[in-house]
């Protein structure tokens, strides 16, 4: 079945649900028809349009790796009133997906290279697509060391915990930091600001590639201490949120500059991002 | 290139077959001020003594609500239905500037992903043409090597001579279309309405009040996003968004669904607009143009300098809409005017 325009959802059905914190959700979901999996092509980094019928639609980020299997997860926060909606929802239930949108992690550049991934809050959601897509057994081999920093508020805004625990960690040549803004009861790991645990864990530049997300005040402080560390513009990659409605560039929203974040993004490098007008 | 004429008096004729055979969009005065294009019955409803209508024609091919889809969802199965309303169409009289404006949003609605909805319309779609007569003291099409007389675009460009209208056949659609309705369009006579428009293109040149020089903005807007310029233009914007509602160019849409019943609804686009405080306010609560200062630049950056820069045409025609319809009186050509000076300052 070919889907009859870009702006019309697949049926698909919620399979499994994760709640990963008090407001973040990850939604296992597969296409009623198998067919448009096979040819849904998704690659690391790239976004959906999520419909919640009654509702409309929001694009979110794709968490789950191709090579993980023939499903999609998404990591969905309660922010607003479609995503309070899709919270609400239970497994069996049907929502519609279009996608797969926008550029992905420059995964074939990266491959020799050691990768430092760094992310903030809900922002792993994007990593995570890419770090399972290197740690998989298909493709570790193309990578050097992974090294991953990840921080939240408190261990219970922390994503992916079973990832961060127990899955990375027994993968080969692979580093997994954390860390919680405040001190917490229980807590014994690292406790401190993601720029600052940065800067401590202080990563060599060299053959390495950071891959950074966060809120808007984590990477820029992440982006000062990386500068500091030697990384060049051309090491470090980002992927951006912007609001996008309709993923194919013509909704005319999510521009900055002559870009449109949906089709020419979300991934940028940081020596693109500075060709770029600071509107993000 | 091919030339014909048809006599007035046989247009309204020529009308009424076509609305009988086509979806045809023409000119209609909405209660007896607005101007705007509308799906009409026949000749009657048409009025073609306008020289700018207040609505563009972009409706025509991109309507201000659409729908896209219609859903039912029992909870067990969940079906999709696409809005297949594509009719043949005819756009009669639509201005030389606002036939440019199309050439404008064709590589915004094609492209990577084809826009379908949009796509089918314009496939299916004869553009008629209609010089301008008159010269508005909004208008500055000239800026962008455009006239009162341009074809460019136009399938057919109509030209009112008096008692004929002087017929330039401008693409092979023009073409199957004249041989279709061959009655209509004389051959006899042609060669000296050519003169006529031509003659008639130059005393409308010369009506221009604007006398606008893109020269050199787009660099000023290259080099600098920052100008201390944008911080006076915003203040007297109110905000109203009637400056996209009317352009011709702008094509931002907004995505809406509507509960028809408990397990049925529909989804619609609707025409949305970037002067809206809301139009990049996320979920979480930030938003990359937070106040009308950001707002205003990007709107004037879009149709200076972005549309430029992505699709190789200008974002802006010169209808002059966007300056007779802003309740405050924000100008482009004075905006543009002052964006050279500024930058020979920067």
């Amino acid at each position: 079945m070919h889907n009859p325009s870009p702006l019309i959802p697949y049926p698909a059905t919620i399979t499994k649900i994760v709640d990963e914190t008090g407001d973040v959700k990850t939604f296992t979901v597969e296409f009623d028809d198998p067919e448009v999996m096979e040819r849904f092509g998704n690659k690391p980094g790239q976004v959906a349009e999520l419909s919640v019928f009654g509702e409309g639609e929001a694009t979110i980020s794709i968490t789950s790796s191709p090579t993980r299997g023939k499903f999609l997860e998404f990591s969905v926060r309660r922010v607003g009133r479609l995503t309070s909606v899709l919270h609400q929802m239970e497994v069996g239930q049907k929502i519609g997906v279009r996608g797969p949108y926008g550029n992905w992690f420059p995964y074939e550049m990266m491959k020799g290279k050691d990768l430092f991934f760094i992310g903030g809050g809900i922002a792993l959601a994007p990593l995570r697509s890419l770090i399972d897509f290197v740690l998989s057994e298909q493709y570790r081999k193309d990578y050097g060391k992974v090294e991953i920093l990840y921080g939240a508020r408190s261990y219970n805004d922390l994503c992916f915990k079973s990832d961060l625990f127990e899955r990375w960690p027994k993968c080969p040549n692979t580093k997994v930091y954390t860390t919680i803004d405040r001190p917490e009861e229980g807590w014994t790991g690292h406790v401190g600001f993601v720029p600052n645990y940065v800067e401590e864990v202080n990563p060599s530049p060299e053959n390495k590639i950071a891959i950074i997300c966060g809120p808007p005040i984590m990477i820029k402080f992440t982006l000062a201490v990386m500068e500091k560390l030697g990384f060049s513009d051309e090491q470090i990659i980002t992927t951006l949120e912007m609001k996008m409605k309709c993923c194919i560039g013509k909704c005319g929203r999510c521009n900055i500059g002559s870009k449109f974040v949906c089709v020419d993004g979300p991934v940028f490098s940081l020596a693109q991002l500075k060709q770029l007008p600071p509107e993000f | 290139m091919d030339a014909r004429v048809i006599n007035k008096g046989q247009l309204p004729e020529l009308l009424d077959r076509l609305a009988k055979d086509y979806a045809l969009f023409a000119p209609v005065r909405e209660e007896e001020t607005v101007t705007l294009f509308k799906k009409v019955a026949g000749a009657k409803e048409v009025a073609l003594d306008y020289t700018n209508s207040d609505v563009s024609p972009k409706g025509c091919l991109f309507p201000q609500t659409e729908k896209t889809f219609s859903y039912i969802y029992t909870g067990d199965s969940l079906q999709i239905n696409k809005n297949e309303d594509v009719q043949n169409t005819v756009i009669f009289g639509a201005r030389p500037c606002d036939v440019r404006s199309i050439l404008s949003l064709d590589p915004v609605f094609e492209g990577k992903f084809v826009d379908d909805y949009y796509a089918a319309r314009r496939q299916n779609t004869v553009i008629i043409g209609l010089s301008c007569n008159k010269v508005l003291s909004t208008c500055f099409c000239n800026a962008f090597n455009s006239g009162p007389c341009d074809g460019t675009g136009s399938d057919l460009l109509l030209t009112d001579l008096g008692d004929k209208y002087y017929v330039e056949v401008n693409t092979d659609k023009g073409k199957s279309f004249v041989e279709a309705y061959g009655q209509y369009f004389a051959s006899q006579g042609a060669e000296q309405l050519a003169k006529a428009k031509e003659e008639l293109a130059k005393t409308l040149e010369g009506q221009f009040i604007r006398q606008v020089d893109l020269g050199g903005v787009k660099e000023v807007l290259d080099e600098n996003f920052e100008l201390p310029y944008w911080d006076k233009v915003f203040k007297k914007c109110l905000g109203c968004g009637i400056c996209t509602y009317v352009c011709p160019t702008c094509h931002c849409f907004d995505i809406f669904d509507f509960t028809t019943g408990d397990f049925t609804g529909e989804r619609f686009r609707c025409w949305d607009s970037c002067m809206f405080p809301d139009f990049t306010l996320m979920a979480g609560g930030h938003n990359p143009r937070p106040t009308k200062k950001e707002r205003v630049r990007n709107r004037f950056m879009h149709k200076l300098k972005y549309h430029l820069d992505r699709y190789n045409i200008a974002g802006c025609v010169g209808c002059g809409r966007c300056i007779a319809k802003c309740p405050v009186n924000i100008d482009i050509t004075a905006i543009i005017k002052d964006l050279k000076e500024v930058g020979q300052n920067a």
